[in-house]
Formats: structure tokens, C-alpha cells, sequence
């Protein structure tokens, strides 16, 4: 009973300690759990696929900050690996300051890979401050809020953007963002202008989500890492991308610690009921 | 392990080990990063902004292009900083104005459309809608249970008793599931986090895993 009570007195290190080897061993050693796509991430996925090849473009908007790099930049290189795969044009803009060098970042190291081309296969228009505005100025045309892509070049010149005006002539907007700003996506983009959006966020904000995807307000969500991975092994299964796996070696881990914090709950409340049982005898 | 030769990965390194650093307990390497922190991200903003916001929505349209209309939100934006001052702080109250109300403007209709009426109507819908059949229409009913009966628990116009709090029990019970919901993708989140930059200084830094 004793050993039982200081289950709730457990040094908070001892703790970490554990967290940080359950982290650290499914890295280091490869394990091969398995990945089963969740029903709104085959839903993103399947809109995306069934989009022409060398068509409209993908409006995919990165709004997000370093500090969510872990489960949001293996969705954007995701997206982008399947979009490339599969010829669909792209166009990138972020509405988080820090955003610009994250997805350029991305854009730099996938385009190679498919040989896609600026302006030609994606345009990068980089980042603008203004959120709710920006989104609406889009719905009126790219070019009110972005007269030129990221490097300066105006947008009439790039042959891509011949025929794209406003979100009529984009297929779908794809939302990755860190912040509230989806909310903006939804409530501009798809409301005002009838843009079909699509999302992925941090897990801490997935639970928002769930009800506009339930009122058809998204056509799909991926669920941080855990979407991330699910993307990933859906781009794998079907030959677009043989990339390392990012996401999905860190679902392994994210598993692991899973059963273990699960263990400490059990344990935690185990020895909070003893004490609160033993203190009631006294 | 090899490490590695590149200096700004080291940097990353040594500075992701200082913040973890307080995982023991707080001290000067996780102050200087934390501080460090503060001071680049301002810095960094600053540049931004000026380059993204003032310099193409002020600077270029009054010095370059001459419409010397775009002066007056120029003004109205700089009475901010009227803050400062103990005398003149209340003037801040009409940028303030300007903003509540434009933002009230821009953001009151299509919030509404689309965070409660649509929302409502899917609601109504998924629950009467017999085409969707079986576990689909259970769970259309599920939701619109759960919407009646937490919007009863926030109805604070009457006493809770009787129905309304046989009906806002239930309503807790849904929300408690919805925090629960919330919280294990908030753990995942901050797990994730951690993996990333155990990811970062594993393949980048020491090159133990590819």
C-alpha cells in the first residue's frame, strides 16, 4: 500500500527521464508499426487526387511558425510530394510571418525531386500580413494582395498564373496552419466565396475542426503528426513518393510514449485513490 | 556518431539543450536561450512587418505612387503609440475604435454563417436525415443530443432543476468527453514537438539516425 501512495510522489525527472528513452529508443531502433489512414485524411487525399494534372492549381496556404515545424512541415511536404507526383500545379502563400522560410524551404528541396518549375509547375507568393483581409482580397483577385510571387516577379508574367483570377479558379485551398487562421479559411474563403478548403493543424486544435468537417465545411483534416504520417504512407502506397518518412518514424514514437503516459495515468490515479482511501480511514 | 561540422546546427543544438536544460531546473543556460529567444523573435517581426506591411502599404502607395490618401490610416495606425504617454494615452482609444469596428464589420457575418447557422443546420440535418441510415443516423442523433443538451447546461436564465438539469448533467457529460478529446491531441501535440527536435538533434546534430 505504501509502495501504491507514492505513485503520486513520484520525483517529475523521473518522469521526463522515461519520456525522453521513449522517444529516443523508437528512433534510434527502427520499429514498423502500422499506419492506417484515418477517414478524413483519405477524404483530403482523394480530392487532391482526382484534381487534373497540369490544371488549376492548388492554393495551399502555410501558416505556421518554427515552432510547429514537427507536425506541420511533413504535412506540407506531404501535400506538395503528391500534388508534384501527380502534375497538379501549386501556388504557396503563408499568412504567418514566419512562415515564408519554412514553406520556401520546402518548396526548395521537393521541386527538384520532380523536376517542377517555377512558375511553370508553382508559384511561391510568400507572406502578407493581414489575415481575414488577405483572404478576402483573394476572393477578389490574386493580384489586389499580391501583385508579384515572392522574388518580385509580377504574377502576369508567370505562365501559370495565365486564367487564375480568384479562389473560382482554384480547385481546392489547403489550410496548414498552426494558429486560429483556418477559422478565417472557412469563414472567408469557403462561406463568402464557396472555395473548397481542406486543413491541416496541430492536434492541440483538431478537436475544434471536427464540426466543420461534420457540416461539409472542410473536405478534410489531417490530425498533426498523425495525419502528417498518414499522408505520407498514403503518397508511399500509391508509388508518389519514396522520401524518408518523417511523420511516420515519429508516429512510432508518439505511440510508445502514448502507452507510457497512459501507464503513469493509471498508476497516478491508482495512488491518488489509495491515499484519498487511507486518508478517509484515519 | 559523427557530429556535425556545420556551425548553425551546433548553435541550434547547444540552444535546444538549454531550454530542455530546465527539465531540471531553472538557470542561467535556459535564461540566456529564453532571453535570446525573445530578442530575435522581436527583432525578426520588426523587419517583417516593416518589409511586408508598411514599406508596400504606406511607404510605396504615399512616397512612390503619390496617394496621399493612405496618410490618414498611416496617422490613425501611428496614434498607438500614444500609449505611452500618461497625458495623451487616451487618444489610442480611437485607432482602437476604428479597429473594433472595422473588424466587427469584416468578421460579424461570415462568423455567424458560418459558425452557427451552418453549424446548426448540419446539425438538424445529420439527425433527421434517414438516407444516411444505421450507425450514420446514430451518430447524427448523438450530435444533436449532445448540441441540445450542453447548450442547456449554458442556460443560466432559470434555476437548474427538473428537465433542464437532468438534461445539463447530460450536457456535462458531452462536454467532459470534449475536453477529453481535446486533451489526448493536446498530449500528442506536445509529444510531437519533442520528437521533432529529438528528430533534429539525432539525424542533424549527430547523425545517429538518417
Amino acid at each position: 500500500m505504501k509502495i501504491l501512495e507514492n505513485l503520486t510522489k513520484i520525483n517529475r525527472r523521473y518522469i521526463f527521464l522515461l519520456v525522453a528513452l521513449a522517444v529516443i529508443f523508437p528512433l534510434v531502433i527502427p520499429m514498423k508499426l502500422p499506419t492506417i489512414p484515418g477517414k478524413y485524411t483519405v477524404k483530403l487525399y482523394d480530392f487532391i487526387d482526382q484534381i487534373p494534372p497540369q490544371s488549376q492549381p492548388v492554393l495551399i496556404a502555410a501558416d505556421y511558425s518554427p515552432s510547429m515545424m514537427p507536425e506541420l512541415q511533413p504535412m506540407l511536404e506531404a501535400v506538395i510530394r503528391h500534388c508534384f507526383a501527380k502534375k497538379i500545379r501549386v501556388m504557396i502563400l503563408t499568412l504567418d510571418p514566419n512562415g515564408a522560410a519554412l514553406s520556401e524551404a520546402a518548396l526548395k528541396k521537393i521541386a527538384p525531386e520532380h523536376g517542377a518549375q517555377n512558375g511553370k509547375d508553382y508559384v511561391f507568393l510568400g507572406f502578407k500580413p493581414g489575415n481575414a483581409l488577405v483572404i478576402m482580397s483573394i476572393g477578389e483577385n490574386f493580384r489586389q494582395a499580391f501583385p508579384t510571387d515572392f522574388y518580385g516577379v509580377p504574377l502576369d508574367s508567370l505562365p501559370m498564373m495565365a486564367g487564375v483570377r480568384n479562389y473560382a479558379d482554384v480547385p481546392l485551398v489547403v489550410s496548414i496552419a498552426g494558429s486560429a487562421v483556418t477559422q478565417s479559411w472557412i469563414n472567408f474563403a469557403h462561406t463568402r466565396y464557396h472555395a473548397n478548403v481542406g486543413a491541416g493543424c496541430t492536434a492541440v486544435s483538431t478537436a475544434d475542426y471536427y464540426p466543420f468537417l461534420q457540416a461539409e465545411q472542410l473536405v478534410g483534416l489531417l490530425n498533426g503528426m498523425k495525419g502528417a504520417s498518414e499522408y505520407e504512407y498514403l503518397n508511399q502506397k500509391n508509388g508518389y513518393s519514396s522520401a524518408v518518412q518523417l511523420a511516420t518514424k515519429g508516429m512510432n514514437a508518439v505511440s510508445i510514449v502514448h502507452l507510457l503516459l497512459m501507464l503513469f495515468i493509471i498508476l497516478g490515479n491508482i495512488g491518488y485513490l489509495v491515499t484519498r482511501h487511507n486518508q478517509s480511514k484515519k | 556518431m559523427i557530429f556535425s561540422t556545420n556551425p548553425w546546427v551546433w548553435i541550434a543544438a547547444i540552444l535546444t539543450l538549454c531550454i530542455f536544460s530546465f527539465l531540471y531546473k531553472e538557470n542561467a543556460f535556459y535564461r540566456f536561450a529564453e532571453h535570446l529567444f525573445v530578442g530575435v523573435s522581436a527583432g525578426y517581426g520588426v523587419a517583417i512587418y516593416w518589409n511586408n506591411a508598411i514599406v508596400p502599404n504606406l511607404y510605396v502607395p504615399v512616397f512612390h505612387q503619390h496617394n496621399y490618401w493612405f496618410i490618414i490610416p498611416g496617422l490613425i495606425g501611428m496614434m498607438f503609440f500614444f500609449r505611452f504617454s500618461a497625458k495623451t494615452g487616451w487618444l489610442i482609444l480611437i485607432p482602437l475604435a476604428v479597429l473594433l469596428g472595422t473588424g466587427s464589420g469584416v468578421y460579424l457575418a461570415p462568423t455567424f454563417q458560418a459558425d452557427v447557422l451552418k453549424q446548426m443546420q448540419s446539425a438538424i440535418a445529420d439527425a433527421t436525415n434517414l438516407e444516411l441510415g444505421g450507425w450514420g443516423l446514430v451518430w447524427g442523433l448523438v450530435a444533436f443530443v449532445g448540441v441540445l443538451t450542453t447548450l442547456s447546461y449554458f442556460f443560466f436564465s432559470r434555476e437548474q432543476k427538473g428537465a433542464l438539469k437532468i438534461s445539463a448533467n447530460i450536457g456535462i457529460w458531452f462536454i467532459m468527453i470534449g475536453f477529453g478529446a481535446s486533451f489526448g491531441n493536446t498530449v500528442m501535440a506536445r509529444v510531437s514537438l519533442l520528437i521533432g527536435r529529438v528528430q533534429f538533434l539525432l539525424t542533424d546534430w549527430i547523425h545517429i539516425i538518417k
